[in-house]
């Protein structure tokens, strides 16, 4: 019965035309090049490439320790990139990534800290996860609200959000009566008491000495549910239908606004569930700082992946060893991690000014 | 006492509003046209930067603020092939543009300066002109300013002008408004945003060398803090109108110095909060609670001949 209408058959037919191989070719070509700029910047301060790759290596995958680190990562990044395909099916681009992450963190220990730790069976740290993604979803649901009914672009309502979130985090660090960690004699850093042990992630390899928890099965779970609502369900074909051409969907008896706001809401609340699991999979309390960098990384992941939910999953694999590489490669090799950053700017612009190549067969 | 700290508060208010009044003028213009530069953020950073070095290496802030506009124009030059040659989305390409500047300039700035040098460097002296000084409770912090932040008001001034006195005005809303139609008049849609993004580019460049050579004496990694996006919201805030915008900026200024001005006055309010109030305030306008204006017909979408 959806099928009759000429705008969605055609939506269905370029459902078809998405793996075309320059899809592929440019994101992979970009990244290569962005890198290779990386490297000879690296040459150019005089550091030694060799030295700078070697502490790169090692970062990322010198030990168990690091690998399971640098999956960690490339889990919230994972969910924060796939909250994005999400939005971006309806043609929504949701560039408030870090500030979702920060609300889903902030949840997500107040409830760990406030009660969530006496729980049984697994509870314990079910219900932080639950409410840093309900707060993630919020925070998103809100700009995809703004949009619906006052028609606000949500890049700019997304960013804002995130402005404003970020103070949020710090005011609750920052003050007794919120989360910060009472004073004791050793320090009063503005941060949160450590959360309770009940409430952490079980590891997966609790004997090796590994970090990676148990989000990875929970990222895993969210690839193939956002993979098969995108591509297999009426709602995926619902939500593209919406992003193509709201008036024809609205014609042909859909409730745009309903599924805008959808869309922002579940890409928001991924985002909120990569941040508890930053929190409760790893740091385990609450720094004012603690999405920094998190919310652009995701997004670059979103965009390199062009929607596919594979995509994600190797973009967020690239970027958790890379930043975890950089990271290693500030402190033994002395190479400014913000190399790094540079290669991820160079990325998003050389892919979204490519699209002209890509798009074309799709949009006629 | 309380005089004193309100002369405090309307200076640092002003000061802060300066760099954003520079960007959302230029802004305004480019948006006028069709294109929005998200990267206006990055493009001040790119000249905070490079003024401060500009400066530092050749001990003259003039100097240093001319690097720094021509390296934000050089940003700005590149973002116009990409948004409207090559018809990427706007949004996508200024959001990359910020994280390579925000790369670029930690980066420069770390390897040029070390991670925690503070060497002032050369800036510009505050003109203190009399004549100001004498008008009661606003006069004294008006008339402590460098040069450059008068320079800000006169380019809103010579930005009416233009938009509303000169044939470039008149392509630039034609442009913005239906570019279809504009063409077919023997306008070019293309080399008009050009020079609407070029406009941005050199504004946003006063921006960010305002703020490390006139305002801090200094650069700090991220310096803009968010500025750029700040400026954007103040020309949807101000409904795509020069003097609205300026209003606007004035505003986001002065609700930025309540962080100072709180303390100060030992009221017990968090400084976290009104660290978000300038951005909670932008997202109450752009949601179009405070009175609701229309943008440009044509903005954010690249334009095709003949299609």
């Amino acid at each position: 019965m959806v099928m009759k209408n000429p705008k969605l058959a055609r939506v269905a037919k370029g459902a078809r035309l998405e793996l075309v191989p320059l899809q592929v070719l440019v994101p992979v070509i970009s990244t290569i090049i962005a890198l290779g700029i990386g490297l000879l910047i690296i040459a150019a301060t005089g550091a030694s490439v060799l030295e700078a790759i070697e502490a790169f290596w090692d970062g990322m995958a010198g030990s168990d320790f690091n690998i399971g680190a640098s999956i960690n990562r490339a889990i919230s990044l994972a969910l924060v990139g796939l909250g994005f395909i999400f939005a971006s099916r309806a043609n929504l681009t949701n560039v408030g990534g870090e500030g979702q992450i920060a609300m889903g963190g902030m949840f997500a220990t107040a409830a760990a800290l406030h009660g969530a730790g006496g729980l049984p069976l697994g509870l314990a740290f079910i219900v932080p996860l639950a409410v840093g993604t309900i707060a993630g979803a919020v925070w998103g649901g809100l700009a995809g609200f703004l949009k619906a009914v006052r028609g606000t672009n949500e890049v700019i309502s997304t960013l804002l959000l995130s402005f404003i979130a970020l103070p949020l985090v710090y005011w609750s660090v920052e003050s007794f009566h919120l989360l910060r960690k009472p004073i004791s004699d050793v320090s009063s850093l503005p941060e949160s008491a450590e959360i309770p042990d009940t409430t952490k992630l079980p590891l997966l390899f609790p004997d090796n000495g590994s970090p990676l928890h148990i989000g990875l099965l929970i990222a895993a779970i969210a690839v193939v549910v956002v993979w098969l609502v995108l591509k297999h369900s009426t709602l995926g074909l619902r939500l593209r239908a919406v992003g193509l051409n709201a008036t024809a969907s609205r014609r042909a008896g859909m409730r745009t606004s309903l599924y805008v706001i959808l869309a922002m809401t579940v890409s928001g609340g991924l985002g909120g569930l990569g941040g508890a699991i930053m929190i409760l999979g790893q740091q385990f309390y609450l720094t004012s700082d603690f999405s920094s960098g998190y919310g652009f990384d995701g997004l670059v992941v979103g965009l390199l992946s062009r929607g596919s939910a594979v995509g994600v999953v190797i973009g967020a694999l690239l970027f958790g060893f890379l930043r975890s590489g950089s990271i290693n490669m500030e402190i033994s090799a002395h190479v400014p991690s913000a190399v790094v950053l540079i290669c991820q700017g160079l990325i998003v612009i050389v892919i979204a000014g490519s699209a002209i190549l890509t798009n074309r067969k799709v949009t006629r | 006492m309380i005089d004193e700290q309100m002369a405090v508060f309307i200076g640092s208010g002003l000061r802060l509003a300066v760099p954003i009044i520079f960007a959302a003028t230029g802004e305004m213009l480019s948006e006028r046209a069709g294109v929005l530069n998200l990267s206006l953020d990055g493009m001040m950073l790119m000249s905070a930067f490079t003024a401060a070095l500009a400066s530092w290496a050749t001990g003259s802030p003039l100097l240093g603020v001319a690097a720094g506009v021509l390296v934000a124009m050089a940003v700005a030059a590149v973002q116009a092939v990409l948004s409207v040659t090559l018809r990427a989305n706007q949004l996508v390409v200024g959001i990359g543009f910020n994280i390579l500047a925000l790369g670029t300039t930690t980066f420069l700035y770390r390897e040029i300066f070390g991670p925690l040098s503070r060497d002032p460097i050369p800036g510009f002296a505050q003109l203190n002109l009399p004549w100001l000084a004498s008008i009661p409770v606003i006069g004294p912090a008006l008339a402590n300013q460098t040069g450059l932040a008068y320079v800000s008001i006169l380019m809103v001034v010579v930005t009416w002008l233009i938009l509303k006195y000169t044939s470039f005005g008149l392509a630039v809303r034609a442009v913005g408004e239906d570019p279809r139609a504009a063409d077919k008049a023997g306008i070019s849609v293309a080399k008009t945003r050009y020079l609407g993004v070029l406009y941005a580019g050199i504004l946003a460049g006063l921006g960010g060398a305002f703020m490390s050579v006139a305002d801090s004496n200094t650069f700090t990694e991220n310096m803009t803090k968010g500025a750029g996006y700040l400026a954007i919201t103040a020309v949807i805030f101000g409904g795509w109108n020069p003097w609205y915008t300026l209003a606007a900026c004035l505003l986001f200024g002065f609700a930025t110095a309540l962080q100072f001005l709180v303390p100060a006055l030992q009221l017990d309010v968090p400084v976290a909060l009104l660290l978000l109030l300038p951005y909670l305030l932008a997202l109450v306008a752009i949601a179009g609670f405070v009175g609701k204006s229309r943008q440009p017909s044509a903005l954010t979408i690249p334009f095709e001949r003949g299609g």
